[in-house]
């Protein structure tokens, strides 16, 4: 397998990147580091990027998201102080080096391999669960059926929380999400974005993320039909063209508790990207769990 | 070399027919009846019926995806995580397996098939069309505007926009006295709380 | 017939480096030679993940189904007259059976890994490419319809003096709604887009990824040969020998689907499912009467 080796050696370093307080803007001049490429998964990195700091109340999310990278796996520290001892910090502006540094380091496991929930020899088959659908089989809770809120058609609602370095969502936002299908039933924030100070509000930023997650890179010509392809009416398309004029947008979001339940994943994600991270923030509770 | 095909073909079949009352996941099901359906699409193109054989397969394979879309979004559990049994009514089940078997497998081999080859010349298409709009003109018609109406109605009836107004803002008929109760059938537990079916 | 086979086999694995370049192109990112089989091979060398009670066998199986639909789609493609490595005399209705089946697979591949993110990504896939593979279906009638065939053959014969794109113009932009669907691009990728973290793929690494990643392209490549063949014209050209220009119009159709899907932005789901069922059906439907009409006698 040398050959395979020889080949890999100049590929491009895969980098989930976990965006801590005023890591926004820090991630967005990754783009231009060469050879390295943002995954959105952290089953497809190599190397996991702390980009500013995390509280340590999240240091359990992050070690969870450090053995979610398939081993062997690096950390680098990017203006960060350590939460775990694993991989090396970088105070400058420039995390190239670390970066590859760290696609030749093998971090060891930061926490034990365990479900979040015991299943093991519970239950009838041993599986965790019991009846049809109760119980916690394989150590996650087993979907419900609940009435659907839009026809109340009883369909199955899923609980679990998302966040807070789930790429599509605002850094430090943790939502605990209960869903049908990818319809948002209820939400509740436990946790808010992280503070990004005036750049991470900065229009080009701004809008640049939000035409990431329609699949589209931040040109004039796509912008257009990516204004098309908003839904109307939720004043999306108004705050998105604002961004792509270069005017900064001082709306305030109804708390995603209130405004989320009843749009679909997607519209949800992008509604969420489609305030300023300052305002998400100071609509959100700071100690809601 | 197409015997043997066959015979492969024809044990995939079964033995996936058989799998889909085994298994505990509605899914694994779903796409085991496809498995076999597929299986039987191919012994028919191995039957020099290529057009008949390859539409099973795409009916089929679209028709269970539905099915299974559905099953995720109705059903508890469509992935087995808890284990179930995927049969009800054992007993008449079984009896009316083996009763149906028995029927076709004598309508099979007990009536006298008619054996006459098509010539090669046989405009079938042509004699098709005729067919269908000359004597048996009624039937079909009568099928095919029964069956619109029965998936426009469907629409009608599954759309948000329903009869007597949105269905998320109720969809109330009117009373039959002014100002009385609404018609109709009333909800039996009222739009109350969901009902769990075991669990926590 | 076997040569056929052979060819395409042989080809295949290039055709899907030129996809995997034109994606680097079209994501405007550098070293466009050699990078997709650099990180290919980096891919191949990290480890597979597990996850919890997962379905293993439709788990490991997914990427094989999908490489091998894409295959069984583009052994219906001639080459030359006569040169074709499965000669059904339906092979529209193959073709058609391949998308409807490509549904299923990655409805599997999100399925099966057991975790809510590529579950999400798989089923709302079903809800948008079920609506396209009709509208696809819609189409391919009509590049049958001149041909009075389902054979691909008889439907590149039929177009010697006017390929299909001049006679049915709604035709081929149609069908690449369809190929952006079923390659998982753009504005139809909604089983892998990026507000789900990489959705029906996000659980998978390794080898896996690696094999679904080629099979991906590896679909884009039938799915250009497709179209290349009953809209433009497939091996038919002046001067150059009928292969060259199958593998010109691929690339072509190739292209276009890429910047197609760097170009336009994925609506949400429910906004797509009404675009589809009012906009993109009935102009099917359209395409589909026009046709008709031009070949009554």
């Amino acid at each position: 397998m040398s050959w395979l080796s020889t080949l890999a050696h100049d590929a491009e370093i895969a980098v989930f990147a976990a965006v801590g307080q005023h890591g926004l803007g820090l991630t967005e001049t990754l783009g231009r580091q060469r050879g390295v490429r943002l995954v959105s998964s952290p089953r497809h990195a190599r190397v996991l990027l702390v980009a500013g700091e995390v509280e340590s109340a999240q240091a359990r999310a992050l070690e969870r998201l450090h053995a979610q990278i398939p081993p062997p796996r690096g950390t680098v520290w990017w203006q960060a102080p350590r939460l775990f001892e694993r991989g090396e910090t970088v105070i400058g502006d420039d995390p190239g080096e670390a970066i590859r540094r760290a696609a030749g380091a093998d971090d060891p496991e930061q926490r034990p391999d365990v479900p979040p929930h015991p299943w093991r020899g519970m239950g009838p088959h041993g599986q965790g669960g019991h009846g049809m659908m109760g119980g916690n089989p394989y150590g996650r809770p087993m979907a419900m059926t609940a009435d659907d809120i839009r026809d109340g058609l009883t369909l199955d609602a899923y609980s679990a929380r998302f966040g807070p370095f789930l790429p599509a969502l605002p850094p430090g936002l943790v939502l605990d999400l209960t869903m049908q299908g990818d319809v948002i039933v209820s939400a509740a924030a436990a946790s808010p974005p992280y503070p990004q100070g005036p750049e991470g509000d900065a229009p080009t930023l701004c809008a640049a993320r939000m035409l990431r997650l329609m699949g589209i890179g931040p040109r004039a010509a796509h912008a257009r039909g990516a204004l098309m392809a908003l839904p109307k009416g939720s004043g999306m398309r108004r705050r998105l063209a604002a961004w792509l004029r270069g005017e900064t947008v001082t709306e305030s979001p109804a708390p995603p508790p209130n405004a989320l339940p009843g749009r679909e994943w997607a519209e949800a994600v992008l509604w969420l990207a489609s305030f300023p991270p300052s305002r998400l923030r100071a609509v959100c509770p700071e100690e809601a769990a | 070399m197409i015997d043997a095909l066959f015979l492969t073909l024809s044990a995939l079949a079964i033995w996936s027919g058989w799998r889909v009352f085994r298994v505990d996941s509605m899914v694994r099901a779903s796409f085991l009846l496809m498995v076999s359906f597929i299986a039987v699409g191919l012994i028919a193109v191995l039957l020099a019926a290529p057009y008949i054989g390859i539409a099973t397969i795409f009916m089929m394979a679209v028709e269970m995806m539905v099915m299974a879309l559905f099953m995720v979004m109705f059903m508890m559990n469509p992935a087995g995580l808890n284990p179930m049994v995927m049969v009800h009514q054992h007993r008449f089940a079984v009896v009316a397996g083996i009763v149906a078997f028995a029927g076709l497998t004598a309508a099979a081999l007990l009536s006298d098939l008619p054996s006459r080859p098509v010539p090669e010349s046989a405009e079938v298409v042509r004699a098709l069309g005729h067919e269908l709009l000359g004597p048996s003109m009624l039937i079909f018609e009568t099928a095919g505007v029964t069956l619109l109406a029965t998936m426009i109605g469907a629409v009608v009836l599954s759309a948000r926009s329903g009869r007597y107004g949105d269905s998320d803002a109720g969809s109330v008929p009117p009373g039959l006295t002014p100002g009385g109760e609404p018609a109709g059938r009333k909800p039996d537990d009222g739009r109350g709380r969901p009902h769990h079916h075991g669990g926590q | 017939m076997i040569a056929a086979t052979f060819a395409l086999l042989l080809s295949l694995p290039l055709l899907v480096w030129v996809a995997a370049m034109f994606d680097r192109i079209g994501a405007g990112r550098g070293r466009v030679v050699m990078a997709p089989l650099q990180n290919g091979a980096a891919l191949l060398l990290r480890p597979n993940t597990e996850t919890e009670a997962p379905d293993q066998l439709n788990r490991l199986l997914a990427p094989g189904w999908y490489l091998a639909l894409a295959l069984v789609g583009l052994s219906v493609v001639p080459f030359a007259p006569g040169v074709v490595a499965s000669d059904i005399a339906t092979g529209l209705v193959l073709w058609g059976a391949c998308e409807a089946l490509t549904v299923v697979v990655v409805f599997l591949h999100g399925w099966s890994p057991n975790s809510p993110l590529p579950l999400i990504g798989a089923y709302r896939y079903v809800a948008i490419g079920l609506p396209a593979m009709l509208l696809s279906m819609f189409v391919l009638i009509g590049a049958a319809l001149p041909a009075q065939s389902l054979s691909v053959a008889e439907v590149v014969e039929a177009q010697r003096d006017l390929w299909n794109v001049v006679r049915q113009p709604l035709g081929l932009p149609l069908f690449m709604a369809l190929g952006l669907a079923i390659t998982l691009r753009g504005p139809f990728d909604f089983a892998e887009g990026a507000e789900l973290a990489g959705g029906a793929s996000a659980e998978e690494s390794g080898p896996a990824l690696a094999a679904w990643r080629f099979a991906r392209a590896a679909m884009l490549v039938a799915f250009s040969a497709m179209a290349a063949t009953a809209f433009l014209g497939g091996y038919l050209g002046p001067v150059l020998p009928g292969p060259a220009w199958l593998l010109l119009k691929t690339l072509a159709v190739m292209a276009a689907a890429v910047a197609a899907g760097r170009f336009f932005a994925r609506m949400p789901p429910a906004r797509m499912l009404t675009f589809l069922w009012v906009v993109l059906l009935p102009l099917s439907f359209a395409n589909l009467a026009l046709v008709g009409v031009e070949a009554l006698p």
